[in-house]
Order: structure tokens, then sequence, then C-alpha cells
């Protein structure tokens, strides 16, 4: 069953580009990331799925209810995470999750201070004086403690300190066994990577690939840069798989796709200053897809 | 009922003070009337040197101010004033604050229908302004009873009439708050807005009464309710309370179409 059926889902602002003909499918039980530089049109994307914005044309379906039409219901069962959390700033922490909580028919004061006790989050502490890593864990909390059905988070991360975000992910993959489906949106590619079983990706307001998280794997780039003893020329690394080559007097760097003895056989041919492997930025890996597109 | 209740504490403190300020104003006006009412004589004759366009203007009628209602109705043009600001105030941020202060994302994934959530706010904002109404015109009552000096009695449903159209004032202006924040999505500043028309407004309908225009009284709320009408003849101009229902109305109504269309913006 599809948690979510997004269908030819287009937001124009005015003439300027929201999201267009934006079609995906979300399986229950799935982690299912969402990925693409800023402004790719993730958030508009999301805020349509939640109705906090109205589609232009297309539509989309949240346990097989229209998201808009039935935006109430269907909201009992989300538990919603934005990039920057914002709260009634003169409100207690613990003030605050009662209100969220209250909207909801059920008594969520366990669950709440289970997550605040994982998270090291005071509950007493007034809102004003939390840090932004504190406020994002408020968030946390308050997206979660109605056990929701579907996690729609957006940008997540940001803000929390890598330990915090190993917990926040740890929390995720639990409420992901106990059957909640998520939709993870992200420009880092790492934590997509870490998390998702399928990932979009998605530029400038469209689906450029759906694809699992294997498959992406498998097609690993490597960024290669390497400083050589004598001059190089780029022909010495003619091989099948290496795109984007450049060659500056002793430094080369080029992105590989690819058996990875091969390449190394081949660099182990050149005296060598020094060597770097490195995982491809996001937009790198972009322009490949795009590249294929073409 | 939640949204209701969380609102009511958001304002509860603001419309405290509202409340008491207005009541200290009444009482400290009110507390001048005997010695105005002992040398009434003295008084009107002084009046009388003011030229009439003052005035009119604020509102002051010879022989009626040495009264207690007139007296009362002298100072409640300043009340309204007041309590015209604390609504429209409350009309322009009870929906708008959540944009400002970025509330609004926690609030619209919540499962509730916006128009719940209009309902609620504006229900909210409406009992936080009769609370403070209602309290003003018990206190403005007992006031009035205890200065009242001993030969006069004043007419009690008249002083009730016109205590009253501080809360049909105040309703006007709160409708007029909200739909200016439905107009104006951006709105940065709520004080400077409602001081801005509350003001405008006032000087429109002392400007009306300057020039004696009727078709004024239509334009501004405070000129709805002819004090001097009410005192003399106990009731309302019914055809001024009718085109004030039918604003407040078409206001919430139009405020509820815009509020429950509109596109709420990733900040």
């Amino acid at each position: 069953m599809n948690v979510i059926e997004s269908n030819q889902l287009t937001k124009m602002y005015g003439k300027a580009r929201g999201i267009s003909n934006v079609s995906f499918s979300v399986k229950e039980g799935e982690i299912f990331g969402f990925i693409g530089p800023n402004g790719a049109g993730k958030s508009t994307t999301i805020r349509t799925l939640l109705a906090l914005i109205y589609p232009t044309s297309g539509s989309a379906t949240i346990f097989g209810k229209d998201c808009i039409k039935y935006a109430p219901e269907i909201k009992k069962e989300i538990g919603y995470l934005p990039s920057e959390v914002f709260y009634y700033e003169n409100m207690k922490v613990i003030d605050l999750l009662k209100y969220s909580a209250s909207f909801y028919k059920k008594d969520c004061t366990k669950r709440i201070h289970e997550l605040a006790e994982t998270l090291n989050l005071d509950v007493s502490k007034k809102i004003d004086d939390l840090s932004l890593g504190n406020k994002k864990k408020v968030g946390i909390v308050q997206g979660l403690l109605h056990e929701p059905k579907l996690i729609i988070l957006d940008e997540p991360t940001s803000g929390l300190d890598p330990l915090m975000q190993q917990k926040f992910f740890e929390l995720l993959r639990e409420e992901n066994k106990k059957g909640a489906t998520i939709l993870f949106s992200s420009h880092i590619l790492s934590e997509v990577q870490k998390l998702c079983d399928r990932v979009a990706i998605i530029k400038e307001g469209e689906i450029v690939k759906v694809e699992t998280m294997s498959a992406l794997t498998e097609n690993s780039y490597k960024k290669f840069r390497l400083e050589a003893v004598n001059h190089v020329t780029s022909e010495v690394f003619q091989l099948d798989g290496v795109t984007d080559i450049m060659v500056k007097e002793k430094t080369v760097s080029f992105i590989y796709k690819g058996n990875m003895n091969a390449i190394i056989r081949k660099i182990a041919e050149i005296p060598l200053q020094n060597l770097w492997v490195e995982e491809p930025t996001l937009e790198e890996i972009f322009m490949h897809y795009y590249e294929k597109e073409e | 009922m939640n949204i209701f209740l969380h609102e009511i504490r958001a304002y509860g403190k603001s419309t405290f003070v509202w409340t008491v300020s207005l009541i200290a104003l009444v009482l400290f006006f009110m507390s001048l009337f005997p010695s105005f009412a002992k040398d009434a004589d003295q008084v009107n004759e002084l009046l009388q040197t003011l030229p009439e366009a003052l005035r009119k203007a604020v509102g002051i009628e010879i022989g009626h101010f040495t009264s207690i209602l007139g007296f009362y109705s002298y100072v409640f043009m300043y009340i309204s004033l007041c309590g015209a600001i604390q609504a429209m105030m409350i009309g322009a941020s009870i929906l708008s604050k959540e944009v400002r202060e970025k509330t609004v994302d926690f609030l619209l994934t919540k499962p509730v229908s916006r128009t719940t959530i209009i309902v609620s706010k504006l229900s909210a904002a409406f009992v936080s302004i009769a609370i403070t109404s209602l309290s003003f015109i018990l206190c403005a009552y007992f006031i009035a009873s205890y200065v009242k000096t001993e030969t006069e009695n004043f007419n009690e449903q008249a002083f009730f009439l016109l205590s009253f159209t501080l809360f049909f004032v105040q309703v006007m202006f709160l409708a007029i708050g909200v739909i200016a924040s439905m107009l104006l999505p951006k709105l940065k500043s709520v004080l400077s807005l409602s001081l801005g028309v509350v003001f405008a407004f006032f000087f429109i309908g002392m400007f009306g009464s300057t020039v004696g225009e009727a078709s004024v009284r239509y334009i501004t709320p405070f000129k709805y309710f002819d004090s001097m009408y009410i005192i003399k003849n106990s009731q309302y101009e019914w055809s001024y309370v009718i085109v004030g229902l039918v604003w407040i109305i078409a206001t919430f109504i139009a405020s509820f179409y815009i509020y429950t269309k509109r596109d709420m913006n990733a900040v």
C-alpha cells in the first residue's frame, strides 16, 4: 500500500516556478529520502502535502485520501518536523508539548517524558531560553509524541550535534520498526544514505530520478585527487568510468565510477606525493544524472 | 477548545491590563465630577467662551456637561477610543502573529481545520473584549452611582445603553483589525497600524461633528452612537446598528474566506 501518492503535483507562484509535475509514491513502512539542492522544491512539495499551501494543479493522497480535502483527518497520523523550529516563546517546554498533545485524542504524557529523556531535554525550561539544538529537540518530541504513522521531516538535522543526530536517527529507525513510514528531505547525501530505502532526486522543481538506495550506492562515484611527483598528462587516465578529468601541472582530479582495483592499479604506476579519495558532493552526482538524462 | 483556551491565556495579561486601565481612567475623571457639578454655573460660563466648532469637535454640549450623564458621555468618548485600540490590536494580531512569530507551521500541521482555528481564535478575541467591556460597564456604574450628587438621579437605562456601545465599537474595531491583517499579510507592526487606523477614525469623527455632516457618521464607528440621542431617547439609532452589524458580519465572512484559502509560505 502507498502511504503517499503524489500525482503531477504542481505549484506555481505567479509565474515563478515552485514545483512542476512532481509524481512519486512512498510505500508503507518505507524510509523515503527526498534529496536535492536548496531551492529545488523539497519544502514546497512537503508543504503542499501538508496543505500549508495549495497546489496549482495535480493532486496527492496520503493514506489514500486527498491531502487537501481531508487534511485535518490525515494529520491525526502525521508527525512533522520542519527545518527551522519556532514555538510560542513565552511558554515552557512542557506546556508547549501538552498543548501539542491536546490536539490528539490520546494520552501522550508517558511518551513525552520518554522522548525527552532519550534526547536529554529539560522540559521545565522556557522555550525562550533554549539553544537552537534544544529547540530542535522540542521539535522532535513534538513531532513524535503522538506516535504518528507517517513522519515527515524537512531537513531535520540542522542544529543537532553529531551525537544527537545519531540518537535522532536511532529514534527514527525505532519508529520505523514499529511500522511508521518516513519521508525525509535533505540536501546532505550521506544523511540520506545512512537512513533511507529509496530516494527521489529533485532539481529545479522536478523529480529527476527515483532510485533505491542500493542502486544509488552501486553507482558509487568517487572523487579522486592526486598530486604526482612529476608532471602528468590526462592520457594516463584514459580508463572506463573516469570523467570530469582536470590536470593542472602535477595535480589531477577526476570522478570515477567502476572497479576500484583497476583505478588503484593505474594510480600505483605513478610516483605520488599525495592522494585524496572523497565522496563527490551532491551537485557532482547530480551532474552525472543530468548528463545521462540529456 | 484547546486553541480557544490557549489564546485566552495568551491574551489574559493584556486583557487584564486594558480592563484595569479603562476602569482607572473612568474613576479618575468621574472623581472630578462633584467639583464640576458644584460650580455648574461657572463651568457653563467658561465653556461658553470656547469656540463652537471646538466644543462640537470634542463633544461638549453646554448644560449637559454638568449633569452626570453628560459628563460621563464626554469621558466615555475617550474610553471608546482606548477600547477601540485594544480591540483593533487583538484583531490585527490574533491571526497574523502566528505568521510573524513563525508558529503557523506548528498549528497548521495539527489535525484541525483552518475553520476551527479561525473560529477558536476569533471567539477568544471576542471573549477577551467582552470581559473588558462588561467589567468596565459594571465598575463605571458603581462609580457613577457613588459620585452623583444627592439631588440628581440619573437615567440608568440610558447609562447602560451608552456604556454598552463600548462593546459594539470594540467589536467593530476587532473586525477592522482582522480584515486588515488578512489584506496585509506582510504586516510587521500591529501597534502602529492599530494606532494609526483608530486615530484616523477618531479624527474623522471629530471633523464630521464640526462640519455637521451626517453621512460622515456612517464612516467612523465612533459616531455610530450619538450620546445625546441615547440620553434623550434611551434608545439607539437602529439604522446605524444595522449597518454596523452588516459590516461586522461581512468582514468576518471575508476573513474566513481569505484565511482558509491562503498559502502559508515557508519563512
